[in-house]
């Protein structure tokens, strides 16, 4: 597991710099990119990056209409399926363009940094756990939330107590399947970037790094959409309304 | 050391959703309401020229209608005037034939009323040279009772002539 520097280390309430950095930076990114997109909008001949979104949207349209059991549970889903699925791809690719290394050379006590050892300064957000299961409790109060506007329904689905197993298992896996998989990705990638050279000089990590990230981004991707994905289908399972569309 | 961060887990979290927000009011909304004023756009677009197209079949069936109507008027006008021309020239002949045959008798009448004219001053020509040559002839051979049966001869004859 990469290394990273934290503020108040050594506490339980110990924040990961770089986690939240990226996550933050994730963003920034997604907002200068779709406010670019939205600053040129043209509702008769869309262009570039603006097909993109477009394609986006009505295809997480298309999901949200197939899995939640109502149009209005569709309706308030979509933002928050497109916005999430959108972020996590733009959060998983992060890992996989670049890394950043960084050997402090002396203790830096404030951050948890010692001298000597290598800190990782460019992760996916998502790679680690702890943001990775926030999103997913996330999702989990959300879909309560919106399963308790009709209370009664919400109730009843608890008469099979193994509703009660899913409330635990459902966010924990949603979690962990994004973490583990970009983590797994991102490790991987720099296991490949330390393998030694053949005489020095000939960079046999090459080919398998170059199959890796291929493979990586791939994963990447696939991930930003099962998390959205699931994240319909667990709302929808809290979504009570009745018009049948 | 425990794996599980509550910090990072909250803070990650707040970061989250700061940016969720952000990027609702400034990309997703913009963009989502520009997309349903396409569709209701769309809609529109195809509502106007379903109305147009029906529409324009409505007025060309009107047209296709006046248009009939019109060419059975031009039959019906052009059907008339032949008729009345017909008519006319028929008139016209039959009247150029009644003046024709008017003119015929008239000349007839003419002719025969100046044959009359002339057979009658022929008679009385007749008559009186008559009349002189037999008073000339009788001076001399006509006894008393010869001229008087020669003369009743003569009335006869006369009103043969006369009648």
């Amino acid at each position: 597991m990469p290394q990273h520097p934290f503020l108040f280390s050594g506490h339980w309430y110990r924040v990961d710099l770089v986690t939240v950095a990226w996550t933050l930076i994730a963003g920034l990114i997604l907002i200068i990119v779709s406010a670019v997109v939205v600053r040129k909008l043209d509702m008769r001949s869309p262009r570039g990056l603006q097909n993109w979104l477009e394609w986006a949207i009505e295809f997480t349209q298309k999901m949200s209409r197939d899995m939640m059991p109502s149009a209005a549970g569709a309706r308030f889903v979509l933002p928050f399926a497109f916005i999430t699925m959108a972020y996590l791809f733009v959060a998983n690719w992060l890992g996989l363009i670049f890394t950043w290394e960084f050997e402090p050379g002396s203790d830096i006590p404030s951050l948890g940094l010692k001298a000597h050892v290598k800190y990782s300064l460019l992760n996916s957000p998502t790679e680690n756990m702890n943001m990775a299961l926030a999103l997913a409790i996330l999702v989990w109060l959300v879909s309560h939330a919106y399963g308790l506007r009709h209370p009664l329904k919400w109730l009843k689905q608890y008469r099979n107590p193994m509703a009660i197993i899913d409330e635990i298992t459902n966010p924990l896996t949603h979690g962990m399947r994004l973490f583990g998989n970009i983590l797994a990705g991102e490790v991987l990638i720099e296991a490949l970037l330390r393998m030694p050279m053949l005489f020095g000089w000939v960079p046999t990590g090459l080919p398998l790094l170059i199959i890796w990230l291929l493979y990586s981004a791939f994963v990447s991707t696939i991930q930003a959409y099962i998390f959205a994905l699931l994240l319909t289908l667990y709302v929808g399972h809290k979504d009570f309304n009745v018009d049948h569309h | 050391m425990t794996i599980v961060e509550p910090g990072t887990m909250i803070v990650s979290l707040v970061a989250f959703l700061i940016v969720f927000f952000i990027i609702y009011k400034v990309s997703y909304k913009p963009l989502s309401n520009m997309m349903e004023q396409r569709r209701q756009h769309i809609e529109n677009e195809i509502t106007t020229a379903e109305q147009g197209r029906a529409e324009a079949e409505r007025i060309l069936a009107e047209q296709r209608k006046l248009l009939e109507e019109a060419r059975r008027t031009a039959n019906e006008i052009m059907e008339t005037a032949r008729a009345r021309a017909e008519k006319q020239a028929q008139d016209i002949v039959e009247a150029a034939q009644a003046e024709a045959a008017r003119l015929l008798e008239e000349g007839r009448q003419l002719i025969e009323r100046e044959r009359a004219e002339a057979l009658n001053e022929v008679l009385e020509q007749v008559a009186a040279l008559s009349v002189e040559l037999t008073t000339k002839l009788l001076r001399n051979h006509v006894s008393e009772p010869v001229h008087e049966e020669m003369l009743k001869e003569a009335q006869k004859n006369l009103g043969e002539l006369v009648s």
